[in-house]
């Protein structure tokens, strides 16, 4: 509808994730981390007696707000997404089998240090855990350096992102 | 607190769609260090939180649900960095994370669905794996579920 506009700033963005993660805490005494709600949300619909609940809810929340901050703004338009792919000429389907691997190594990995980039990245490093700090510096090491390594060897690097300031 | 977690999930998927951190090429420019935007998102998010929390915490603030607040600070052990390490290859490859293929989906992205998919594949591969050996930490200091959380710490 173009309430919002396309892309928020990162300086508005970021204070109000902060200060949602300060809400948050201030209420329950806990963190906004998103990978393990989606092991609670398995857990719940599973009905483990061990299951958190609130974390599935969290789960269908992200989804929910994420549906209505683009309904406010640039408006729900049905697309595969992964243009950049696209535009670099790989196949249908290396894309899909690509975007699949790569997810099931990010969700592998997540659970092996205990968090991502909401778990560690930001709510941990607030709590000034070493352990958080060790984590997110790793993986944003990780990334730069798999995304230069894609950049270089895939014809991803021709393809100019739409670049945020 | 479950209706607590469904508005807190959708403000955050709010921020993270309105950020335009569900978008593959957001996160691709700043992993190829031609952007500033994610850094300084998460930057200003830890700026902001860390210091109230701090103090927060100094205030021995009571929480309505969860007892008083206590912040989580473990040491630093092996699998923090090797997971970390996994965690940014996919990151990369994916070009989302956990909870902005969420909002991505949401968006109208039907790519999302696989990269949601794929995580709750590899998460839950991990969690099967050490629910048979019993001996791993899974749940790191951004990622506490119980409430109350006082039995479930590790190390301060």
């Amino acid at each position: 509808m173009g309430v919002l506009p396309d892309q928020l700033p990162w300086w508005i963005a970021g204070p109000l994730l902060g200060l949602l993660v300060v809400a948050l805490f201030t209420i329950s005494n806990q963190p906004l981390g998103a990978s393990g709600a989606y092991i609670q949300t398995v857990k719940t619909i599973r009905r483990d007696t061990d299951s958190v609940s609130w974390r599935a809810f969290y789960f269908v929340g992200i989804f929910l707000g994420g549906g209505l901050a683009t309904i406010l703004g640039p408006g729900i338009e049905l697309r595969r997404g992964y243009s950049a792919l696209h535009a670099a000429g790989w196949s249908e389907a290396t894309i899909m089998i690509v975007i699949l691997l790569g997810a099931i190594v990010m969700g592998y990995g997540a659970r092996v240090a205990g968090g991502c980039t909401s778990g560690h990245g930001i709510c941990g490093t607030a709590q000034r855990s070493p352990a958080s700090w060790a984590a997110t510096a790793t993986f944003m090491a990780a990334a730069v350096a798999v995304t230069f390594l894609l950049t270089s060897f895939t014809g991803l690097g021709d393809v100019v992102p739409a670049v945020a300031k | 607190m479950n209706i607590i977690g469904l508005v807190f999930g959708a403000m955050f998927g709010f921020v993270l769609a309105a950020g335009r951190l569900h978008d593959y090429d957001t996160i691709h420019a700043t992993l190829r260090l031609e952007s500033f935007y994610v850094f300084g998102l998460m930057g200003l998010a830890i700026g902001i939180s860390a210091p109230l929390l701090w103090l927060l915490e100094r205030r021995q603030l009571a929480t309505p649900y969860g007892g008083v607040l206590s912040l989580a600070r473990s040491k630093v052990e092996r699998h923090h960095v090797y997971g970390g390490a996994l965690f940014g290859a996919g990151w990369s490859i994916a070009g989302t994370c956990p909870a902005p293929a969420l909002a991505m989906l949401a968006s109208g992205a039907g790519y999302g669905a696989i990269a949601v998919v794929g995580l709750f594949i590899g998460l839950m591969a991990r969690d099967q794996q050490v629910q048979r050996s019993h001996s791993v930490i899974l749940e790191g200091d951004g990622e506490r579920s119980s409430l109350p959380m006082t039995k479930t710490l590790g190390a301060r």
